[in-house]
């Protein structure tokens, strides 16, 4: 639990001094969300309420991808990445502190996207706001999850930036579908389907026991 | 053997067709500190990263600690100072130390982080971030991050790197009085005449293939010349 938490604490003290994996994903959060006002006609403002979930879930994965790229970004310098692994507590605990720390960043993140895509497609999340924050929670920790292991995975590898998303994205398609089909049903009905969001608590559970238990080897060369 | 540290049977290491190390058995007992020599890219790093358990063998087996150790247990016996100072550049000296100690498991931290500040001299340099510190400042921490938790087995690779001549000095007597002791040390260095200050035995690797040298190899440093120049003829003439 020590090492969890050295390792948190690491990770968010070095993002609140560079601030640049928040930055970096932020930015490119609120471009594609640009980018997808641009794209959708106004005059189908009907029809887009059904597609406006999976536009908020396309920029919270487009972010999601370019924060884990970042993940070890800090490890790679002077090599801190074999101190790391040389660290002699279960690797499961220093996955779950990069992890968490993955999850916040990527859930501030999260929070700014959404503020600007309620005023950008001019919707009102207010009234839904905690129940789209634990679906937009649980599909990050989804990704938090997954990303690591895979970034840790290919943090050494010469394609490490494109390594990474050709890993991720097609494991978190069952993230996708479920939080995706949360979100229609939150934003279009207003209450929040059982189904889809079993599936979001099991593959993050999925990802994460998976990820703690090989989080040992991965760190070996 | 008893009180031996490190225990390598037919530990070997291949990068795809490239045998980086051959077959080497090794015992280093607590106390000896060993001598890595040899020209560039005869395969000493890779010994070292194998002996600290951050690379897998590619053949044989490497124990150090004590038997049946588990893969923490390996980790918490070795310190391990490389060409690479393991330092997070945006977090300061004190700072890369307490979390060092943090993750070894140290009850105070930061309690520890003063001391091995104090220990090595390191106060001018302490609330720097380690981006901002020279190589020798660098190197210097590193050093010390490698002693948080007091490893049975230090490794150093080319560790005089970087150094002014008074932190050199006192890192190699630090390294001189640990002969003896508890701990045994690997040194990787160039330079022949801190091997024969400062090492028990000496090995020399070329082409990942290792030959030790004779205890009386040790003796001076015109020695220690001779029987490296023997070596490293000898190994590069060998099939």
């Amino acid at each position: 639990m020590n090492a969890l938490l050295a390792v948190l604490w690491k990770d968010l003290a070095i993002e609140w001094r560079s601030r640049d994996r928040f930055v970096a994903m932020l930015v490119f959060s609120l471009l594609v969300v640009l980018v997808l006002y641009f794209a959708a006609p106004p005059s189908l403002d009907a029809a887009l309420n059904g597609y406006v979930p999976g536009l908020l879930w396309v920029a919270y994965v487009f972010a999601g991808v370019l924060g884990m790229n970042r993940a070890f970004a800090a490890e790679l310098e002077n090599d801190a990445l074999s101190a790391l692994a040389l660290a002699p507590v279960d690797r499961g605990f220093l996955f779950l502190g990069k992890a968490a720390a993955s999850f916040l960043i990527l859930a501030a993140v999260q929070a700014f996207t959404a503020v600007f895509f309620a005023l950008a497609f001019s919707l009102d999340f207010w009234a839904v706001a905690p129940r789209l924050a634990a679906v937009a929670a649980l599909g990050g920790l989804g990704i938090a999850c997954a990303g690591t292991l895979l970034s840790a995975i290919s943090v050494r590898t010469r394609y490490r930036e494109v390594m990474l998303p050709l890993l991720l994205l097609p494991l978190l398609v069952p993230v996708l579908l479920a939080a995706v089909r949360a979100t229609t049903q939150l934003l279009t009905i207003g209450s929040l389907p059982w189904p889809p969001i079993q599936m979001l608590i099991v593959a993050d559970a999925v990802y994460a026991i998976v990820s703690f238990l090989t989080f040992e080897y991965v760190l070996d060369e | 053997m008893n009180g031996a540290v490190v225990r390598a049977a037919g530990l070997s290491k291949r990068f795809g067709p490239l045998a980086a190390l051959q077959p080497l058995d090794l015992t280093l007992a607590a106390g000896e500190t060993l001598a890595l020599l040899g020209p560039n890219g005869a395969g000493k790093s890779t010994l070292l990263r194998l002996l600290a358990g951050l690379a897998r063998p590619s053949g044989g087996a490497v124990r150090v600690g004590p038997d049946g150790a588990t893969r923490p247990a390996r980790r918490a016996a070795v310190g391990f100072v490389a060409h690479a100072t393991f330092l997070y550049a945006q977090l300061t000296a004190r700072e890369n130390l307490a979390l060092a100690a943090q993750l070894y498991g140290i009850a105070q931290p930061d309690a520890r982080a003063a001391a091995l500040i104090e220990a090595h001299e390191l106060g001018p340099v302490a609330d720097r971030t380690a981006g901002e510190l020279s190589r020798g400042w660098a190197q210097r921490v590193s050093i010390a991050r490698a002693l948080v938790h007091e490893p049975r087995l230090f490794l150093l690779d080319e560790p005089f790197t970087g150094l002014d001549p008074r932190a050199a000095e006192k890192l190699a007597e630090r390294l001189a009085a640990q002969r003896g002791g508890e701990r045994a040390a690997v040194l990787v260095t160039h330079e022949l005449a801190r091997a024969v200050q400062l090492a028990t035995r000496a090995l020399v690797l070329v082409r990942g293939r290792a030959l030790e040298l004779a205890p009386s190899a040790l003796a001076t440093t015109a020695a220690l010349e001779g029987a490296y120049r023997e070596a490293v003829a000898a190994l590069e003439a060998a099939p």
